[in-house]
């Protein structure tokens, strides 16, 4: 291998500015539900406190192991995540939340299987692809993966996770983009995701009525376009400056857990349009860093490791956002770093801590 | 191998940049959302946001001629309440069905209602202070008590009919407050805080107070104290004769300002319920019409004086009839006036003299005078209900018609088309529109918003013409059938009218409506008295000895009222006993037992001393009694 150089620090910085964000404002947002629910305004941000530390320890250990360890058992971890996710469907075992069942439960923690099965899946899709880049030209070899890949999806489904699912397709759909596959190819991707969405939307009708709510919210005020709405309505008073830390209104029960997957409108209402863009500056920070990582990886593996998991979080900050301020439809998709939430933290502190593993064996090429 | 990685590489470049464009993406349409659609949203987000509690607009105040308040508002509390933050629902329902005095399912329905504010109407509204206080010392989350206001009528059922009144919600139901409603409303504010999704108040945002504006303020043509004098002596009057209906109304002849407008019966505006609505709605004075009688000589007078179809001191001769198209209308005094001048025919209001100016006038051009003072026509004054009376068509009169129209039957005229057909045969010969509202002004600073100028609608006589029928007017007074309206000192004019009843075109016996108008001073009259009784009791039933009494005792109080001094250089008063009063000859009653004597109708017995049997009378047997009169009986037991 080769000689073990410093960790970005550029990525490691941004990385432990967002999870302090997060933290604090996961406070904020979240403390009038706490209050309500548990007669305790600190209640979400001790756990997010836990689990920010745990996640950032995690990082910082994952980032000294050599990321090679996840090639060698890249089939293991994914069958790992494929029995995981097949366990959590069984009644009994998977606890349901939200109309989902999708978590497993340990202790008085729970975690997501699905979650743990996105950086499962991109290392088994890293190694495919290092190992038969070359052959990925040939048909039969992407449409392998995408079996594979449906498969995954399919389970995912059936929880069902429909964010979660999306997510992992899309990122391993944009890895084979990068891995060099024929253009053409993803013309009749194109074709096949529309319908695929097609059959989604006439198996589950609510889907559409979503996707609608988003165009012209206030048509269903109290039904599909409820969220979207009272997210629009933290953000626009937010103006220029924000109401000031502490101050949002929507928190106080007008936004449903605001805590979670519409924090960033909560974000936008106190600190106002510059603190949004601050943030967003710091994530395009973060995700071009992480892409230049990717892109002067050792090897091929750290190469699609790194963009894998740079993918996923990219894809859900944007889709997230994009929701928040009504781009695109409710998915139900947490932004990663600043969402509360114990598996998605972890989870994406631990992805942190492989790209950063991957730093260290660099090239000094130019990008 | 190469050419597989510089492909990754430029798709991953290719990468980063489109990350970026996606993330500038995000930017714009943040900024759109913030401040494109921002003011937008930001306003619907407060609206949810915000409670508010509305304060309704105090009504403007009502004012008469000389800035008195007839009509202002006094505070009555209304209770809001915030479901969301009533904890205790069912405490709190039998609470307010307790004080409200509404059923507790009630009451629980209004405190469990989601909504942001509930008002319970119309239990809650305008409170008591008593049941204001109840609220305020429980002091319950959620229910609040808001000022309101409601209308308080100083006078009480003084003015009424012209006043009006409002309803729960102080809009102008009749009336001034009907007909002005749009400048007396003020318009509502309303009390705003800001809440969670669960009602509770918010202390990032202050609340806001809207406050209420105030209606614009309304000044009358009307004098509070002729008007507070006219409903008094209607009273009296009332008590006194107990009649159907009373009416009067005072005017300013030189430009048509009601001074003073009444009827009787009257209601009380703060309980309009409770009157049947054909009192509130029958403002007597512009809404009832009948014949008006001999009032109405007055333009078939000033028609025959203008049209030069006689002379004041030109002779004529009353035999106590005149034989109309072989029909014998007979005048009013059995055996007639004999011979008189035309100033005396207007003096002793005789018929037959009338028939003959109507005669020499021809039905066209008494009817063109008709037509000219406003009779058949609506005034148009600023008040609810005015009727325009029957006038004869002109192709349907004939010399019967037109004889019974010159002494004013026939054709129905309204009270108040006869008072400004009056001014203008007195004022210098011009109609002016009546009207009621003087001014509008705005609350607090007083500024004149609006001014009504008197409305001259046409000349109907000559100036001549209108001097002459002054000094006719002022001898009627001082000479003739309108003598119980003299004043010393003032120089009264008038015209005395008892007009019979027709129903379904028949006239009823022994029901007249008695009336006098009188004005003055004569010389240049500022004022308009018009009284008129429907079907007096306890009297004989004409205009000179029930209404010229009432008219006078108005213009009495009313002239020293307007500031105009008393004159030396009015017609002296004739005193002409026997000439235009009644007598009678008193029978012997001495002897007689009570029960034994005679019923009287136009005087009245009055009894002394202890006993059943009449021992002396005064006036004596032979002796004469003057109409409406009494005679005094001594009685004892022998």
């Amino acid at each position: 291998m080769k000689q073990e150089k410093q960790m970005n620090i550029l990525l490691f910085v941004t990385t432990i500015l967002l999870t302090l964000i997060g933290v604090i404002m996961v406070y904020s947002a979240s403390q009038i539900w706490a209050e309500f629910k548990f007669n305790d305004r600190y209640y979400y941000l001790w756990r997010q406190l836990i689990f920010a530390s745990i996640g950032l320890l995690g990082m910082y250990i994952i980032s000294k192991i050599d990321y090679q360890i996840y090639k060698k058992n890249a089939s293991f971890i994914f069958l790992v995540g494929l029995g995981l996710l097949i366990m959590v469907l069984l009644p009994g075992i998977g606890i349901v939340r939200g109309g989902a069942r999708s978590w497993i439960g340990i202790g008085t923690f729970s975690i997501q299987p699905s979650e743990f099965m996105k950086i499962a899946c991109i290392m088994l899709v890293s190694k495919y692809l290092s190992d038969y880049y070359h052959d990925m030209k040939k048909i039969k070899y992407v449409l392998l993966l995408l079996c594979v890949l449906l498969l995954v999806f399919g389970l995912v489904m059936l929880q069902p996770d429909f964010g979660t699912g999306m997510v992992i397709v899309a990122t391993v759909i944009v890895m084979l983009f990068v891995s060099g596959v024929d253009l053409s190819y993803f013309l009749y991707l194109i074709l096949a995701g529309l319908g695929g969405i097609t059959l989604l939307i006439i198996s589950a009708p609510y889907r559409l009525q979503r996707i609608f709510a988003y165009l012209d919210p206030w048509s269903d005020p109290l039904g599909a376009g409820f969220q979207i709405i009272q997210s629009l309505y933290a953000i626009a008073p937010g103006g220029l400056f924000g109401v000031g830390f502490g101050n949002s209104i929507q928190k106080y029960f007008y936004l449903p857990e605001p805590q979670t997957d519409f924090i960033f409108a909560i974000i936008i209402e106190e600190l106002g349009f510059i603190g949004g863009v601050a943030i967003l500056i710091l994530y395009t920070t973060f995700l071009i860093t992480s892409l230049q990582i990717s892109y002067k990886a050792k090897d091929l593996f750290g190469k699609f490791l790194a963009l894998g998991i740079t993918l996923t979080i990219f894809i859900q900050f944007f889709i997230n956002i994009g929701v928040v301020i009504g781009l695109l439809p409710v998915t139900g998709i947490t932004l990663p770093f600043l969402s509360y939430g114990g598996s998605s933290l972890t989870v994406t502190l631990l992805g942190v801590g492989i790209i950063l593993n991957i730093s260290k064996y660099q090239n000094d090429d130019e990008v | 191998m190469n050419d597989f990685i510089l492909i990754m590489q430029k798709r991953l470049k290719f990468l980063m940049v489109l990350f970026s464009l996606l993330i500038i993406v995000l930017i714009f349409r943040l900024a759109f959302v913030q401040f494109v659609n921002g003011s937008d949203i930001t306003d619907k987000a407060y609206a949810l946001w915000s409670r508010n509690i509305p304060v309704e607009g105090q009504r403007g105040i009502i004012y008469d001629r000389n800035g008195k308040p007839i009509v202002n508002n006094k505070l009555s509390p209304s209770v809001a309440l915030i479901p969301r933050q009533i904890e205790n629902k069912e405490e709190v329902a039998s609470f307010l069905s307790d004080v409200l005095e509404v059923s507790y399912e009630e009451a629980y329905k209004h405190v469990s209602k989601h909504v942001s504010v509930e008002l319970i109407k119309p239990e809650g509204r305008k409170l008591s202070l008593e049941q204001a206080k109840r609220i305020i010392d429980k002091n319950y989350r959620g229910v609040y008590l808001v000022g309101d206001t409601t209308r308080n009528y100083l006078y009480n059922d003084y003015l009424a009919h012209v006043l009006g009144f409002v309803g729960i919600d102080n809009q102008g139901i009749t009336g001034i407050e009907y007909i002005y409603d749009d400048y007396l409303m003020g318009n509502s504010g309303s009390s705003k805080y800001f809440t969670d999704a669960k009602g509770n108040a918010l202390s990032q945002l202050y609340g806001l107070y809207e406050a209420p504006t105030k209606g614009m303020d309304i000044y009358l043509t009307i004098d509070m104290d002729i008007q507070i004098l006219l409903e008094r002596v209607l009273e009296n009057t009332n008590a006194r004769y107990n009649p159907d209906q009373i009416l009067g109304l005072a005017m300013n002849p030189k430009n048509g300002e009601i001074l003073a407008m009444a009827s009787y019966p009257s209601y009380n505006p703060t309980e309009y319920q409770k009157y049947d609505q054909e009192i509130y709605n029958r403002n007597l004075p512009i809404w009832m019409s009948y014949e008006p009688g001999s009032t109405f000589k007055i333009v078939t007078y000033s028609a025959g004086i203008e049209e030069g179809v006689f002379e004041l001191d030109e002779h004529f001769y009353d035999p106590g009839y005149t034989i109309v198209d072989g029909t014998r209308i007979k005048d009013w005094k059995a055996g007639g006036h004999g011979d008189q001048t035309f100033l005396e025919v207007i003096q002793n209001s005789c018929n037959p003299g009338f028939m003959e100016i109507g005669r020499r006038l021809g039905a066209e051009n008494l009817f063109k005078y008709i037509d000219l003072y406003g009779f058949g026509k609506k005034t148009g004054i600023d008040l609810l209900g005015e009727s325009k009376g029957i006038v004869f068509d002109l192709e349907d009169v004939g010399p019967v018609e037109l004889a019974t129209s010159s002494f004013g039957q026939g054709n129905s005229v309204t009270p108040i088309q006869l008072v400004t057909a009056v001014s203008a045969a007195i004022n210098g010969g011009i109609l002016y529109q009546p009207y009621v509202l003087k001014e509008i002004r705005m609350p607090i600073t007083n500024d004149l918003i609006y001014e009504k100028k008197k409305n001259a609608v046409r000349r109907v006589i000559s100036e001549e013409t209108s001097d002459v029928m002054r000094y006719a007017l002022e001898s009627v007074v001082a000479k003739g059938t309108g003598r119980n309206a003299f004043i010393d000192g003032y120089r009264v004019g008038g015209k005395t009218g008892t007009a019979q009843k027709a129903v379904d075109g028949v006239y009823l016996d022994n029901n007249y409506i008695v009336s006098f108008i009188g004005a003055a001073p004569m010389n240049d009259p500022q004022i308009v008295v018009y009284v008129a009784i429907d079907n007096p009791k306890n009297t004989i039933q004409y205009g000179g000895v029930v209404a010229a009494p009432i008219v006078k005792e108005i213009l009495q109080e009313a002239l020293p009222i307007l500031g105009i001094p008393k004159q030396a250089d009015q017609i002296e008063k004739e005193l002409r006993w026997g000439w235009d009063t009644k007598y009678y000859t008193v029978p012997n009653l001495i002897g007689l037992k009570r029960k034994e004597l005679p019923p009287v109708y136009y005087y009245k017995y009055e009894f002394f001393g202890e006993g059943n049997v009449v021992k002396y009378q005064s006036p004596r047997p032979g002796e004469k009694v003057t109409e409406g009169g009494t005679i005094l009986i001594y009685l004892s037991r022998e």
